[in-house]
């Protein structure tokens, strides 16, 4: 909506002082990260970016990602079990593995583990 | 009297144009298709009609136009950083697509696209194919460091690839899930809550009771709007967190 990237790159006051387009668009660029925070302050705030609705998208994710890593174990076991011909196991392992990766999932997701921060708030949103 | 519901029937596919068959299987142009075209037809018209001014002071089109794709650049370079600006394009597209065939399945009568998990697994599809295509081509084996946590004990690093494989392969299945399942179930909702104001109409003195549900379904309305917009939103986010992924795997 602001949009005039152009008019700030090329400020009056340092406008004159590099004609290097690629120096110019690197302060550009420090010059609208530093802007961004006003609007958006951190990345747990980002998911606030769509009004007080973040926090319903969350619920919704917190259990379709939990279902999704119990259904991807038992189409993996499926496959397993169709591939080698190991009846029962293939299934009973990856359905086991796959509610692991659910609970893992959600996990990831709520930002419960403490590991892995540089993904975490990526993931959160 | 006895009205019969039946809230599924506003998801079978209507065949309007036969084109053959192969084998069992009849291929026609379903009315599933003619939204998609319309959807497409109506992005294009906002996108590139609404722009085509090119006003430094935007009208109300170009206006909404730019604030969608303000948006989706926000959150594309939040969540992949400077050099995920190649994969905007996709992103825009994607929650342009997801956006408008949900709100054109609120219209009344109308057909929910999204509510089809083949669709929404078609799209999911698209994403994660992108993701493995490109995390391959840019960083070859490199790209299996996605598996790897970092700063996991080496011990336990046996237990952790499998689940994290296992959870890069649920990644489609969510993401079509949610958004299939959220647009199935809202538009159920709805039917089965409209019919109930039918239902205690017909029962006689029980009519009394019949603007319960009806404030229900008013509220339910407003309800799928939001779900509407936010399952797009959500769409798009994790379109681009996991292309983040194939942008910089393995941290």
């Amino acid at each position: 909506m602001s949009g005039d990237p152009t008019g700030d790159g090329s400020g009056p006051e340092k406008a004159p002082a590099d004609g290097d387009l690629s120096a110019r668009l690197k302060r550009l660029e420090t010059q609208l990260e530093g802007k961004r925070p006003k609007a958006a302050p951190s990345s747990a705030a980002r998911t606030g970016a769509s009004g007080g609705s973040a926090p319903l998208g969350q619920a919704m994710r917190l259990s379709t990602e939990f279902i999704a890593g119990v259904i991807a174990g038992g189409i993996i076991g499926y496959i397993v079990d169709h591939l080698f011909g190991s009846k029962p196991w293939g299934m009973i392992v990856m359905l086991m593995l796959g509610f692991v990766t659910g609970i893992y999932n959600v996990m990831r997701v709520s930002g419960f583990s403490g590991r892995k921060t540089e993904k975490d708030p990526r993931q959160e949103s | 009297m006895a009205v019969s519901i039946d809230p599924i029937h506003q998801f079978e596919l209507q065949p309007l144009v036969t084109l053959g068959h192969i084998g069992k299987q009849q291929l026609a142009f379903t009315q599933s298709a003619l939204y998609m075209f319309a959807a497409v037809g109506i992005i294009a018209l906002l996108t590139i009609v609404a722009t085509a001014g090119r006003s430094v002071v935007p009208g109300r089109l170009q206006s909404l136009a730019e604030t969608l794709y303000e948006f989706i650049a926000d959150t594309v370079h939040q969540a992949t950083g400077a050099d995920g600006k190649r994969f905007l394009p996709l992103v825009f597209s994607l929650f342009m697509f997801v956006l408008i065939l949900n709100l054109l399945g609120m219209i009344p009568y109308a057909f929910a696209v999204t509510s089809h998990l083949i669709v929404t697994f078609g799209l999911a599809l698209v994403v994660i194919l992108t993701v493995v295509i490109y995390g391959v081509a840019k960083h070859g084996t490199h790209f299996l460091g996605v598996f790897v946590p970092s700063g996991v004990p080496k011990p336990l690093l046996l237990i952790m690839v499998p689940i994290e494989i296992v959870s890069f392969l649920s990644r489609p299945i969510s993401l079509s899930v949610r958004l299939f399942a959220n647009i199935l179930a809202g538009h159920i909702a709805l039917k089965i809550f409209a019919f109930f104001v039918v239902q205690l109409l017909v029962a006689g003195a029980w009519g009394v009771l019949s603007p319960l549900p009806l404030a229900l379904t008013i509220a339910l309305t407003a309800l799928e709007f939001l779900v509407a917009a936010l399952q797009a939103y959500v769409f798009a986010t994790l379109t681009a967190v996991y292309l983040a992924d194939a942008l910089h795997p393995g941290h």
